[in-house]
């Protein structure tokens, strides 16, 4: 994101370093840098995450709010991404100058949720064609450090995972009208299934081998990215007593995506696609265990809140 | 749909009337069996894995420097290149130009409703997916500090409005003798299940992005290729597929990119012959106007010399 | 005559030789070792130095920039105590379909008197002048200068005049117009005539009236 200016020989470097999936900090090609995540940072969202990923900073807020659903899918709730780039982060991103990056950023995530595969929007709906959830995911960039599509897939899978949506107590038809009935009690809500939320992996392609998780230095001597959008695994988020109880998962993809002004090989677009499956599923599997070992810390009353001191 | 304040608009609640005919209370296994018929042929008698025939045409738009046409039975896609001029609000020197593309649906283009005026993200989406296809072709050192001027407009849209776009986009550059690395072609393909229908139709696409209840493939896929250069500009894939289906998928997709790409070549080409044919002609005429210019002015010059003798 | 066996037609991306022997010249660029065509045109060759020069000649004016060095027509706009701004309107022979904007600062305008001279009287607005592209010091303006001798004010109008009358040089810095004799300052351009006989030619031909003018 920065202008790094690196001289010729650092990215011949580079490029040599990757071509025998070898980094300048020792991580392979397919390894991230280590991040923190927590959830349930902001009290009046329905669910919230923050992701640290070395330099950069996401905050995700849910909040689900009553509508009625599209004419023509009456049987689904709603999702809706907001990015917004705040100034904090570059200075690039005073005024207007983050909107493009912030379209980019939400127009992949909605396409990557798009597919009832991903996301079901089914678990949205209160009465069939009268009323449903929709959800507003809210972005917000505090701190830009390269890679920034991986962290937004990870910090809203994460928050949507905390996310608690009330049970409706009852639907009367009155004349035609839907009266809906809440309970007071905040807990007697239900979690989001969100297994099989996708996962965005960005390749950066340096000289003929693709890197994931760039540094900063790694980005610049890149010209064309790829980001691909894979679907989770289920069995990392729920409760599952019986392993057989699950249906056999395959990994899919369920967006890709180009990014720069350069093009690539076909060899390359298929070894990249491969590698951001691997790297994906890897990252779920982390995901989900560390997001199920904060809710189950959180419901023994045994977990530390550190919130932004950290 | 986002309103346009400047204009009249219709009532707020007003909706289309289609939405109270049979056909939109189609289930999703109704559509699939209308797509395919008993012999494996589409609803409008293709084969699975045959593309549209193209009408392919450059100089469409006189006003513009460089403009094409390309038509695919449905789907009727205008594009006009401008010349570079000062990018606006520039605030810094750089080495590079830049493309500034605009991709527009006429209000009438599709079937299912009709387009605002205002450009919603859809067609914001486009004009960002056909920088990227584009991007990669045109030698942008060359007009540093300027931009280059694409405008896309959808006549009329029924599938695979991306793909053509970028091959009228390409098209267009090249008849306004922009310096480009490559000609740029693209082409989409739908998938429902383990049917590919290359070339979808908008039905097709509309299926293909809905999700049967059961896991399966489902979704589209458009590819922006480099001929010469045999390098990919663009890869855009929505839906849920696995990984076998995608490459497999981008085989075919080469191949297809390839096969558009003959049409444009003869295009051009065919261009540049009518130019040398009108030139010549220019020429030839030029000269007989001098010659009789020339025996005018030799007439005249000896009226003069005999007057006043 | 068949055109396809006498000149060649190329495409961009059309691979066009290797780099041993050849250059690339305008409408073509290198890439791995080979020449590409870059425009969609006929292809020129030119032997320079026992190295064969390729460029590729499009039918329409290509979409490129004047750059530095080359020598562009202008139009004069507007006449300042400081500068002058011009309207570029062709690059060397090929005329531009879309105009861009030169200023021609007052210390270029000639070799000579830098410091008293003043634009208003080298330069009119409406005036057709020469001039060479100095390298890019601001966005969106081109530099121009005239300091050459065959740089400057090629066609005029005297005010007054009817419109279409040009002014004819008398010295490198002053010219006439035929029809109301009326002097005017310029910085005149030492153009030679294309064709050198018209000016030994006896009679001269008047475009505006079509009558005969003897020359005096």
């Amino acid at each position: 994101m920065a202008g790094i200016l690196l001289s010729h020989t650092e990215k011949v470097y580079i490029t040599h370093g990757v071509k025998n999936e070898y980094r300048s900090d020792g991580r392979s090609n397919i390894d991230y840098r280590p991040m923190e995540l927590e959830t349930d940072v902001v009290s009046h969202a329905s669910g919230s995450a923050r992701l640290r990923l070395a330099n950069t900073d996401i905050l995700v807020g849910v909040k689900t709010e009553i509508d009625v659903p599209k004419p023509d899918k009456p049987g689904l709730g709603k999702i809706e991404f907001f990015v917004d780039c705040s100034a904090n982060a570059t200075p690039e991103f005073e005024g207007r100058g983050g909107e493009q990056l912030a379209n980019s950023i939400s127009n992949i995530m909605l396409r990557a949720y798009q597919s009832a595969q991903a996301f079901n929007l089914k678990q949205l709906c209160i009465f069939e064609g009268k009323q449903c959830w929709k959800l507003y995911i809210d972005i917000l960039i505090l701190e830009c450090g390269g890679n920034l599509c991986d962290a937004v897939s990870l910090a809203v899978k994460a928050a949507l995972f905390n996310t608690r949506i009330p049970f409706v107590k009852a639907a009367l038809m009155d004349g035609g009208n839907v009266d809906l009935q809440l309970s007071d009690d905040p807990f007697d809500s239900k979690w989001l299934d969100v297994g099989s939320a996708p996962l965005l992996v960005t390749l950066c392609r340096i000289g003929e081998k693709c890197v994931v998780d760039p540094t900063a230095e790694e980005e610049s001597c890149s010209l064309v990215s790829l980001i691909v959008g894979v679907t989770g695994n289920p069995k990392y988020y729920n409760d599952y007593e019986d392993e057989e109880e699950l249906p056999a998962f395959e990994a899919k993809c369920s967006v890709i995506s180009m990014h720069g002004p350069g093009s690539v090989s076909p060899q390359n677009l298929r070894d990249a696609i491969n590698q951001g499956i691997i790297a994906a599923v890897c990252l779920d599997e982390a995901l989900g265990k560390t997001l199920f070992r904060e809710r189950r810390d959180t419901e023994q009353f045994k977990r530390h809140s550190y919130g932004f001191l950290k | 749909m986002p309103l346009d304040y400047k204009r009249f608009n219709g009532p707020e609640d007003s909706v289309s009337y289609k939405r109270f005919t049979a056909d939109y209370l189609k289930s999703y296994d109704e559509l699939h069996s209308e797509l395919i018929d008993e012999t494996g042929h589409r609803k409008d008698g293709r084969a699975m894995d045959e593309a549209r025939p193209m009408y392919v045409r450059g100089n469409f738009v006189s006003q513009a420097k460089g403009s094409s046409y390309i038509e695919m039975r449905g789907t009727k896609v205008v594009c006009s290149v401008f010349d570079p001029r000062e990018i606006v609000h520039q605030n810094e020197f750089s080495t590079v130009g830049l493309l500034f593309c605009e991709v527009k649906f006429a209000p009438f283009a599709c079937k299912r409703q009709r387009q605002s005026h205002v450009p919603d993200s859809e067609e914001k989406a486009l004009s960002v997916a056909l920088r990227k296809a584009v991007g990669p072709t045109v030698c942008c050192q060359l007009f540093a500090n300027f931009q280059i001027d694409i405008f896309v407009y959808i006549i009329e849209s029924d599938g695979s409005c991306l793909a053509a776009a970028i091959t009228a986009a390409g098209l267009a550059l090249a008849n306004a003798a922009v310096p480009m690395f490559d000609v740029v072609t693209a082409s989409s393909v739908a998938i429902i299940g383990d049917k590919i229908f290359i070339d979808p139709t908008e039905d097709e696409e509309h299926l293909a992005m809905i999700s049967p209840d059961t896991n399966t493939n489902h979704g589209v896929i458009t590819m922006a290729r480099l001929n010469g250069l045999m390098q990919i500009a663009d890869f855009r894939q929505i839906g849920s597929l696995d990984i076998e289906c995608i490459l497999k998928v981008t085989d075919i997709l080469e191949q297809e990119c390839q096969k558009v790409f003959p049409k444009i070549q003869k295009t051009l080409v065919g261009y540049v012959k009518n130019g040398i044919m009108e030139q010549k002609r220019l020429s030839e005429e030029g000269k007989a106007r001098e010659a009789k210019l020339k025996d005018k002015m030799l007439e005249w010059r000896s009226s003069i010399v005999n007057n006043s003798v | 005559m068949d055109e396809e066996g006498t000149e060649k037609i190329c495409i961009p991306g059309m691979r066009l030789s290797t780099l041993q022997g050849h250059s690339s010249g305008q409408g073509t660029y290198v890439k791995d070792g080979y020449i590409f065509a870059a425009l969609s045109g006929i292809l020129k060759t030119e032997e320079d130095n026992k190295v064969i020069k390729l460029s590729v000649v499009s039918l329409i004016t290509p979409s490129i920039l004047p750059k530095a060095g080359d020598i562009v027509t202008a139009k004069v706009n507007v006449v300042n105590s400081r500068q002058v701004q011009c309207v570029i309107l062709c690059t060397g022979q090929t005329i531009l379909t879309r105009p861009y904007k030169g200023i021609i600062k007052k210390e270029d305008i000639q070799l000579k008197y830098k410091d008293g001279i003043d634009p208003y009287k080298c330069f009119r607005p409406g005036d057709i002048v020469l001039a060479k592209v100095l390298p890019t010091t601001e966005l969106h303006w081109y530099h121009l200068s005239t300091e050459d001798n065959e740089l400057g004010v090629i066609i005029a109008t005297a005010e007054g005049s009817p419109p279409g009358v040009s002014m004819i040089p008398i010295n490198w810095s002053m010219m006439q117009c035929p029809k109301t004799l009326v002097k005017e300052l310029r910085k005149v351009a030492r153009v030679v005539p294309e064709n050198i006989n018209e000016a030994l030619l006896p009679l001269h031909f008047n475009q505006d009236d079509e009558s005969l003018l003897l020359n005096k």
